[in-house]
């Protein structure tokens, strides 16, 4: 549905994107990640026609940006991290005007039941000056939808909202992909990535670093564990170091020691370690796998980036 | 018909809803009505003629003046609030926009124009004789202003709208909008004055097909600043 060809961007002689290449299929969620910088907001308004490329080009639905950047648009539904809202108009106005500029047939109507949808409809007739933020980011999702668009472009859709709202937000965009929408999500928050992105992208200083779905991502790096034991932490981690093994205090519960490491090879390490505490006389009580979180991984994709 | 879009909702929920662009607009329609109505009197022959028609000038472009400081606003605002990126993401043309945006400045203006005028024409007829004025202000006369008022609007929009889609802050574009419209409202009016006096008006249509050559290359320039690409990169 998406397909960013060798895509590079310059800003008066600063390249913003360099050569980045994905795709988003239609029925999925692709997080774009990188730090502030990395050139994701650039690389999502290339894809919803507002910014050309300077090099490269994206197929929108097979819809080259470079040759009908008109249609690209009317097939992409465009969230910013700032909902960016008239705030003299009444939300019925606002949708109603978004409306026909989509040339969508029926704007009074399709007004109506996207307030419904977002539970807007009690306030169809307020000026959106009033409202809160997370009824703003609401209308400016229902203005992305407007023309019910096949592409989703959310660029921080979450920004300042509440836990709830932004709980509310993200069941209401894996219900999008249900409904068999391309997804392309710009977000800080990995937490919010972890959960409804099926795949990740991630861009720094403008280049694609690494792309794969969210569980490949999140398994990047050195597997590492967790030991619980009854003695001394520092006789613990003295005699992890006899063998080689670096390791870092850890949480621990019921006055038990913890320790944490990493290795490469967890079947040959996990068992010298074990016997490594036992021989110096530590009671050993569990030995378990850490979960690694998407930020666990996304931080070790731009440490390694960065040497 | 997009363009009118963009035209009408700048009219319907920001021009009449700013209550400080109206108490503006409503100041400098009064401003030059005031004049008309303190003026303590003409005299007669070629100078009182030249006065009618100098008030008549200045009821035109005192009106102007306030669609400009309108569009200097409303358009820097716009880029300020981030309310342009949605419209920019939407499937219009750069020059919908820039029409658009422009329109929704220039008939509210033309609208005040044309009521200051004929306030001002009325209220001269009370004060220094119907017949008078009948004979000085002819209906050609004020068409002819009423068009150079819609040509120096469109003018200086389009200058101010240019500024505006070069510089981030609606400080720094109200400042060079300004200095730019005080320039122009001086040549302008200058030449208007001038062009009505000589020649059985001749001078006032070189002055008008002058402004149409120079709106045209304006709103070219608008338009080609107004790109997405142009406007985007700096927002």
């Amino acid at each position: 549905m998406i397909d960013v060809r060798h895509v590079t961007r310059r800003f008066d002689g600063v390249t913003a994107l360099e050569d980045a290449s994905f795709e988003v299929r239609s029925g999925e969620i692709v997080a774009l990640l990188g730090p502030n910088g990395a050139g994701k907001t650039t690389a999502s308004r290339i894809i919803g026609g507002i910014l050309a490329p300077s090099e490269g080009d994206v197929l929108v639905d097979a819809v080259s940006v470079r040759q009908d950047p008109n249609t690209v648009r009317a097939r992409c539904g465009f969230v910013t991290d700032q909902p960016s809202l008239y705030e003299r108009m009444p939300l019925s106005a606002y949708l109603e005007f978004f409306a026909r500029l989509y040339d969508v047939s029926a704007p009074g109507a399709r007004a109506v039941e996207l307030a419904r949808l977002l539970g807007l409809d009690d306030v169809l007739g307020k000026r959106l000056g009033a409202f809160s933020r997370g009824m703003r980011q609401k209308v400016a999702i229902a203005r992305a939808l407007v023309h019910d668009p096949p592409v989703l472009l959310l660029d921080e859709p979450a920004t300042a909202l509440d836990p709830e709202m932004a709980q509310t937000l993200r069941s209401f965009i894996v219900s999008l992909r249900a409904r068999h929408r391309a997804i392309l999500l710009t977000t800080h928050d990995l937490d919010e990535a972890q959960r409804i992105a099926d795949r990740v992208v991630v861009l720094y200083k403008g280049r694609v670093i690494r792309i794969g779905a969210t569980s490949e991502i999140r398994a990047v790096g050195k597997p590492s564990y967790t030991v619980t034991f009854a003695g001394e932490p520092a006789a613990a981690h003295a005699a992890l170091a006899r063998i080689g093994v670096a390791s870092d205090p850890a949480p621990s519960e019921d006055g038990l020691g913890a320790l944490r490491f990493a290795t490469d090879d967890p079947r040959k390490t996990n068992s010298e370690a074990l016997r490594a505490l036992l021989d110096a006389g530590l009671r050993v009580v569990t030995v378990t796998a850490a979960e690694r979180s998407l930020e666990d991984a996304y931080l070790a994709i731009l440490a390694e980036a960065r040497q | 018909m997009k363009w009118w879009l963009i035209a009408w909702r700048e009219i319907r929920w920001e021009v009449f809803l700013d209550r400080a662009s109206l108490l503006r607009t409503a100041v400098f329609i009064v401003i030059p009505i005031f004049f008309v109505f303190s003026n303590r009197g003409i005299p007669g022959g070629g100078a009182g003629d030249a006065t009618l028609i100098a008030l008549a000038l200045q009821s035109v472009f005192f009106p102007s003046l306030a669609g400009v400081s309108l569009i200097a606003a409303t358009f820097t605002a716009e880029k300020e609030n981030g309310t342009l990126v949605p419209l920019l993401a939407a499937p219009i043309r750069d020059f919908d926009i820039v029409l658009g945006k422009l329109l929704g400045m220039v008939v509210p203006v033309m609208v005040a124009c044309a009521v200051t005028l004929a306030a001002a024409y009325a209220l001269a007829g009370v004060r220094y004789g119907a017949e008078r004025v009948a004979r000085v202000l002819t209906p050609e006369l004020l068409y002819a202003l009423l068009v150079l008022s819609l040509l120096y609007v469109v003018t200086t929009g389009s200058i101010t709208m240019i500024v505006a889609a070069r510089v981030r802050s609606s400080r720094a574009a109200q400042q060079l909008a300004g200095l730019v419209i005080a320039v122009s409202a001086a040549v302008f009016a200058g030449l208007g004055f001038v062009a009505i006096q000589v020649a059985d008006g001749w001078a006032l249509v070189a002055v008008g097909v002058i402004l149409v050559f120079f709106d045209v290359g304006a709103l070219e320039v608008a338009r080609r600043v107004w790109q997405r690409g142009e406007v985007i990169g700096r927002i």
